[in-house]
């Protein structure tokens, strides 16, 4: 008796061992480090002094907006976008950068490579099973394949240096070039009447130690609780950004590293051909460069109808843009994407996410914010 | 026909010494018993024929309409995706049916002949029993998905151009890289079934009933799938061992996405451990009658 039960020793240990190494490696990823302490405006400088153009690393990015998944509409839409582009390919935004993708990759969870060298070379893999989405950019040239329905579009940007990726707009430069700490001194400034910065405990993202700058509105009446990001220690790089609906402790929207080498990848990976039998589309970026700007919440919108310049009502973590829609309204709503994601409301139809919210009046406004619909509610009756 | 087994190990052990011939010996005998059965050639048969269908519709249809199992749209390219796509096919249901016959036959088979007592009688330890069970099965998750992947890529050979291939990075990589990645991939699947093998052999310590055994080892391998797709059990998903199957994708990519494969082979490592522990209690602790 007592033999055969200590033949079910192991039998009992190696699942209780293989447990505690699955719980104990879950940890040991979200142990924080402990690193000298500093104040909010240090960090900011070190992200200002940062100088870090070349890495490869891995992106994660997961939504829960308390959007329904649309990753499997969106791959219906997908395959059947390869016959609708040949014929639409005047005005739409081209192939794989419509709003359903856009949307797409608002939900659900992404893992993306990202390479980087220097700022006129990046190439950015989202990683889909059985299949890739690649934007590559070499110099002045522009490449988005889709391996799902083996299509390509090809641009030339207008000038190299414009196209900076990941780069603030540098539209007004001043004339003596502010030191970084300057420029957190001037942010602090600047964001100080509607938002509190703060550091967090110190946290480990890719395995590398980081600040924890944490954003904080001041106002209420935003559906925003807060917004984390993680800034590497050693290099002031931005590795992680959190953002945190008002009142949840897990965050809405993050994104961030996984993995992270700072050495150069190789430069073969930014020499790209299509391959054979691909789908290939020019698209001339010169004529609708700002066209990709606002790729906001309201990206539903901008794929179906031309907008109009927006307006902004309020300041700060409560404003709202409002926008007027001049296409045709009923090429929107009958879309069964939309039917999907939006509820209708006294006075037209909201989309309410944990973070935004977007309402469609009847007569053709677009309103969106970072408040709850019954803000926009209020505004649009104004 | 497992007590040939039992005189061939006996034979290795006068000539090569007591311990070690005998692990080899028996584990030898039992690939010879496994690979010598007309049933485990007709499953080879039938994986062999996933491709071979695919490749043939595809010829007489000339292509398709973008729809069906990836990479089916790129076959009239280029014949070496004929491989990979009948993997894609045959990884949720025709692999993991064939390894749970395999493995839950493993010791139930044995019980319902009868000789399994006969195979301890001699000097088989019920450990090395259940672990040369446990590599013949391995070796036949190995065969079968080799099968897949080199009759798929011979019947492309035969119907279609074959030339560099596009990866799913949109970079083109020569013939000889391409047969080194459908390698890779065939290891990577394999690894991936290896928890279930270890899945079938626990269940096959628990009965006497061989085909119990093995159909409660496929139903596993349904409702672990199952699980993974419902959104409900989100949180369940890394956990279930068939939730790397398909990512073999990663290693088409430019550069090769290694992450999958290393947590695949870590995660199947944690089912062989379980549940080769699992089987270990019970089939120590079991009574042999037959």
């Amino acid at each position: 008796m007592t033999r055969s039960w200590q033949r079910w020793i192991p039998a009992v240990a190696v699942p209780a061992v293989v447990a505690v190494v699955a719980v104990v490696g879950g940890v040991a990823t979200t142990a924080s480090a402990d690193l000298p302490d500093k104040t909010p405006q240090e960090v900011l400088a070190l992200v200002g002094a940062s100088d870090v153009t070349s890495f490869s690393g891995t992106l994660f990015q997961s939504s829960d907006l308390g959007l329904p998944d649309l990753s499997s509409i969106s791959g219906a839409s997908g395959s059947s976008g390869s016959s609708g582009s040949s014929s639409s390919s005047d005005s739409d935004a081209a192939g794989t950068f419509d709003a359903t993708s856009a949307l797409e990759l608002l939900t659900g969870s992404h893992t993306a490579r990202v390479y980087a060298d220097g700022t006129d070379k990046l190439r950015v893999q989202v990683l889909d099973q059985l299949a890739e989405r690649d934007v590559v950019l070499n110099g002045s040239e522009l490449w988005v394949y889709d391996s799902s329905d083996s299509s390509a579009v090809h641009s030339t940007l207008p000038a190299p240096g414009d196209a900076a990726p990941g780069e603030a707009a540098s539209g007004d430069v001043p004339t003596t070039i502010p030191t970084p700490d300057e420029l957190a001194t001037q942010f602090l400034a600047a964001v100080d009447p509607s938002t509190d910065v703060s550091l967090g405990a110190d946290t480990s993202v890719a395995g590398r130690s980081a600040y924890d700058l944490v954003l904080t509105p001041r106002t209420d009446a935003t559906l925003v609780g807060s917004v984390s990001i993680a800034v590497d220690a050693e290099t002031g790089m931005p590795l992680q950004v959190e953002v945190f609906a008002r009142g949840d402790s897990s965050p809405a929207f993050e994104v961030g590293f996984t993995d992270l080498s700072l050495d150069a990848p190789s430069a073969s990976l930014f020499d790209f051909t299509p391959p054979a039998g691909t789908d290939v589309t020019e698209k001339d970026l010169s004529a609708e460069g700002h066209d990709a700007t606002d790729a906001g919440p309201g990206a539903p919108a901008s794929g179906a109808a031309d907008a109009a310049e927006p307006t902004v009502t309020g300041e700060g973590w409560d404003a709202i843009v409002e926008t007027t829609i001049s296409g045709d309204l009923s090429a929107l709503t009958s879309n069964p994407l939309f039917a999907q994601v939006a509820t209708p409301v006294a006075g037209g139809s909201a989309l309410q996410t944990t973070l935004v919210s977007v309402l469609l009046t009847d007569d053709g406004r677009l309103l969106a914010g970072a408040v709850p619909v019954s803000a926009l509610q209020a505004a649009a009756a104004q | 026909m497992s007590s040939e087994s039992v005189l061939g190990t006996g034979s290795n052990a006068t000539e090569r010494g007591p311990r070690r011939a005998l692990g080899w010996g028996f584990f030898l005998s039992e690939l010879a018993v496994l690979f010598r059965r007309r049933r485990t050639w007709a499953m080879l048969a039938a994986l062999a024929a996933v491709p071979i269908l695919i490749a043939v519709a595809i010829r007489l249809t000339d292509g398709g309409d973008g729809r069906g199992p990836a990479f089916l749209d790129r076959i009239t390219q280029n014949g070496l995706f004929v491989g990979l796509s009948a993997l894609a096919v045959a990884i949720p249901l025709f692999l993991p049916l064939t390894v749970g016959v395999v493995a839950g036959d493993s010791v139930a088979g044995e019980a319902s002949t009868g000789t399994l007592r006969y195979l301890l009688v001699s000097p088989v330890g019920r450990i090395r029993l259940l672990i040369v069970k446990f590599a013949a099965a391995a070796v036949f998750c190995l065969a079968a998905t080799l099968t897949v992947t080199v009759a798929g890529i011979l019947i492309g050979l035969a119907l279609f151009p074959v030339g560099p291939v596009a990866l799913i990075s949109g970079d083109t990589v020569s013939v000889a890289e391409s047969l080194l990645r459908s390698l890779l991939i065939a290891i990577y699947v394999t690894l991936g079934l290896l928890g279930l093998a270890a899945i079938g052999l626990f269940i096959s310590t628990l009965t006497d009933a061989p085909v119990g055994a093995m159909a409660a080892t496929v139903v596993v391998s349904i409702v672990a799938q199952v699980l993974g797709q419902l959104s409900q059990t989100e949180w369940l998903h890394p956990w279930l061992f068939s939730y790397y199957w398909l990512d073999f994708g990663d290693l088409l990519r430019q550069p090769i996405e290694w992450s999958s494969f290393g947590a695949n082979a870590l995660l199947q490592l944690a089912y062989v451990a379980v549940f080769g522990a699992l089987a270990y209690g019970r089939f120590a602790t079991k009574d042999v009658l037959s």
